[in-house]
């Protein structure tokens, strides 16, 4: 997308604003609602567009398709059966993280009006999303710890890369569901009983629930008030 | 004064010798290197994932050098070949391509520099907080020295997975590539060990394989730490590492025709390089003190280690290898009461001595089994292998579990072993392998093992199928009838129930004759 294709006026709400041709009554305050609707779906798309969400979308049918392969010859039980599954999920939330880095900058903070609302969204749809396409991976095979556990994870590592996005810059911010993934990993056959470790305790596990999704609520408020931390040399 | 009236001087040469274009890009990377950003990250990830579970394990120098191989490389790899894609792709992001591909230092030479500044600064990390451990590791008294296999291993791993991830960024630069070459290591590195598990010969190349199925407390002691896996590791990753490296001088753009020849050999020796470590590495086998590949098997490495035991006096003396020092009063405390109880016998040892392992064997799933202690020689001693046990302090464990899992795994097999029994055999109860000509021995071997608490209480699980109650009313005999399982519970509640001199006395006296298998039950006072 161009600073060009960002500028260009929709013709119907220009139309609109200005009475158009059945003037300013009922039809026109339809018309207005309706072109204003297009034009929040039209700002959507441009949002999307800006965050590279078609790449993201792309990567996390990857991340299922790579899962799928991956549940085809693993083991049920041990170690490995919980480490790749869970590596696809921390790459899967770090490209979520990723797509918070904005192009524009200070200038789009400071017009963007609707812009705390998108940057709620985007991350929670790509979650959904997420979630939809591992499931969809792991469905008719088994999947170390059900669906539970990778709706847990997946939310867990979403919130860690949304706060790495926050601190590091959303370019930056897969460094934190791979560091995280990095100390987990030991974990798993290490025993460790600490609810912070979510990865490793059992899908039933509440602490464990609860700590995961308290990461991934401040991960989407604080990207929600602040968004991803702008680097200008980036 | 005007410029008319300026003094001349003599035009200052700018001309900079050829070798100080990369060495001074070299200064300005190392100063302006992403790398110095993740040192703290990368500090408090060594951290996590080695210093702290090393920490958490007794001061053995295999075990904590292992960890700088395995538990750091498990989270560095990813890391660095993350942070190796952003440092690659940052001309990319910045549009700076072709400004860049126009100065005077060869376009690959600047690649390079890059990499190697970020490279030296991990590599500084990582080697300052195997520093560390080592001091610590040293200063807890730790017997011998450090293995720095494993440390070159790791150094090797620290610059392939910069080189990999730089040659990532660099041919693919976007907002998700760093990710991404993150995510892939770590697939990578879990594909490694799905395939080591899944007994794929050349995936012992894997370079979190330290000494393949080897617990890590179980070599490098009592013989030399064996490099020949670690050589072909380093191999394969300079190779792998020099590969990615060479392929970014192919461009046209990357430099003169002499240096994209050099960085196409250095791809080509790079290859060739990575493709025999996998090869060398695909001819490791399981011996009997470690990972040996032949082709770089050196001989001086089957000599054993010299040292001098550390000893505890008592009825039948155990010593230990000093680098087990802090552990002898356990196993003296777990094993010296079944040994008192045996001194003197016929057979029985005379001292125990500490063993690296007395058999080894390969199992399924790059698993390894070892034997259990084993009595031999003349006077007889006690060969005693702790490789592969749960030490006391090794991962939080008190000594007390120490001494009951020592006296639970071990005493059953040294009685066993006195009575002439297969090792194992007591722990599954009376089964088709000992046969009912052997009904004595176990009787005897149970009832001592139940006086001296070896084995908890119920002590007969199974006997023979068609064996069970057809017994002569005399007990079992030497002829191939077996006894009931009442008949055994009878002798060996009698045995048990005698005064422990009157026991000793009759084992004195009839011993041989029962490893013999001359004795049947109701001869058992």
């Amino acid at each position: 997308m161009t600073a060009a294709g960002v500028g260009r006026p929709v013709p119907e709400l220009t139309q609109a604003r200005v009475g158009g041709p059945g003037g300013p009554g009922r039809a026109g305050r339809a018309g207005r609602s309706r072109l204003a609707g297009r034009a929040g779906l039209r700002l959507v798309r441009l949002h999307a567009a800006s965050r590279r969400v078609l790449i993201c979308l792309l990567v996390l049918v990857a991340c299922a398709a790579a899962l799928r392969t991956a549940l085809h010859w693993l083991p049920h039980t041990g170690v490995l059966s919980r480490q790749i599954p869970l590596i696809i999920e921390a790459g899967a939330a770090a490209v979520i993280g990723v797509t918070t880095r904005s192009p524009f900058g200070e200038p789009e903070r400071a017009t963007g009006r609707w812009l705390p609302w998108l940057r709620l969204a985007l991350p929670v749809a790509l979650t959904g999303a997420a979630v939809g396409a591992l499931a969809a991976g792991s469905a008719s095979a088994h999947l170390a710890y059900g669906s539970v556990g990778l709706l847990r994870d997946t939310a867990g590592f979403t919130g860690i890369a949304l706060l790495a996005a926050a601190v590091l810059g959303g370019a930056l911010s897969w460094i934190g569901p791979i560091a995280y993934l990095g100390v987990t990993l030991p974990a798993l056959s290490g025993g460790w009983t600490t609810p912070w470790i979510w990865s490793a305790r059992p899908p039933h596990d509440h602490g464990a629930a609860i700590c995961a999704a308290l990461v991934f609520a401040a991960g989407v408020a604080v990207i929600t008030a602040r968004g991803a931390r702008d680097s200008t040399r980036e | 004064m005007t410029a008319a009236t300026a003094p001349v001087t003599a035009p200052r040469s700018w001309r900079v010798p050829s070798a100080a274009g990369p060495a001074r890009l070299l200064r300005v990377e190392l100063r302006r290197s992403p790398m110095l950003w993740l040192l703290p990250l990368l500090a408090a990830a060594f951290y996590v994932s080695t210093y702290r579970p090393a920490m958490d394990n007794p001061p053995f120098w295999n075990i904590r050098s292992g960890m700088v191989q395995s538990h750091t490389m498990l989270v560095f790899a990813p890391l660095l070949a993350g942070a190796g894609a952003w440092v690659g792709s940052r001309d990319g992001r910045r549009g700076l391509v072709d400004l860049v591909g126009v100065t005077a230092v060869p376009r690959w030479a600047g690649q390079l520099a890059t990499w190697a500044a970020a490279t030296i600064w991990a590599e500084a990390l990582y080697l300052a907080g195997v520093g560390v451990l080592y001091g610590v590791t040293a200063d807890q008294g730790a017997w011998g020295g450090p293995l720095w296999w494993p440390v070159a291993v790791g150094v090797g791993c620290v610059a392939a997975s910069c080189a990999v991830g730089f040659a990532a960024g660099e041919r693919l630069p976007g907002r998700f590539t760093a990710g991404l070459a993150a995510l892939v290591v770590f697939l990578a590195l879990a594909g490694g060990a799905f395939a080591i598990q899944d007994q794929v010969t050349y995936a012992q190349i894997w370079p979190l394989n330290v000494q393949g199925p080897w617990p890590a407390d179980s070599y490098g002691i009592f013989y030399p730490y064996l490099p020949d896996l670690a050589i072909a590791q380093v191999m394969f990753l300079a190779g792998l590492g020099a590969a990615a490296l060479g392929a970014l001088g192919w461009p046209a753009g990357a430099g003169s025709r002499w240096l994209r020849g050099a960085a196409a050999a250095v791809t080509v020796a790079g290859l060739a390089a990575a493709g025999t470590g996998t090869a060398l590495a695909g001819t490791a086998r399981v011996e009997a003190n470690g990972m040996v590949i032949p082709a770089l098997h050196d001989a001086a490495s089957d000599r054993p280690t010299p040292y001098t035991p550390v000893c505890a006096q008592g009825a039948v003396p155990v010593c230990l290898q000093p680098a087990y020092r802090a552990d002898l009063a356990d196993v003296t405390t777990a094993l010296g009461p079944l040994l008192s109880q045996l001194a003197g016998l016929p057979g029985a040892p005379v001292r125990v001595t500490q063993v690296a392992v007395t058999t080894v064997q390969s199992e399924i799933e790059n698993g390894i089994g070892f034997g259990g202690p084993a009595i031999s020689g003349h006077p007889p001693v006690l060969y005693l292998p702790l490789s592969g046990m749960t030490l006391p302090g090794e991962g939080n464990t008190p000594a007390t579990s120490f001494i009951s899992s020592l006296r639970q795994q071990y005493g059953p097999q040294i009685v066993n072993e006195l009575v002439g029994l297969p090792g194992g055999t007591a722990t599954v109860g009376v089964n088709p392998g000992v046969g009912p000509d052997r009904a004595a021995q176990f009787a005897v071997a149970q009832a001592l093992e139940q006086v001296l608490n070896l084995n908890g209480p119920s002590l007969i699980r199974s006997v023979p199928p068609g064996a069970r109650g057809n017994g002569p009313a005399s007990g079992g005999d030497t002829n191939g009838v077996s006894p009931s399982s009442a008949q055994l519970q009878s002798a060996i509640q009698r045995f048990a129930a005698l005064p422990a001199g009157t026991r000793h006395a009759w084992l004195a006296t009839h011993l041989a004759a029962l490893r013999a298998g001359r004795v049947t039950l109701s001869e058992i006072p």
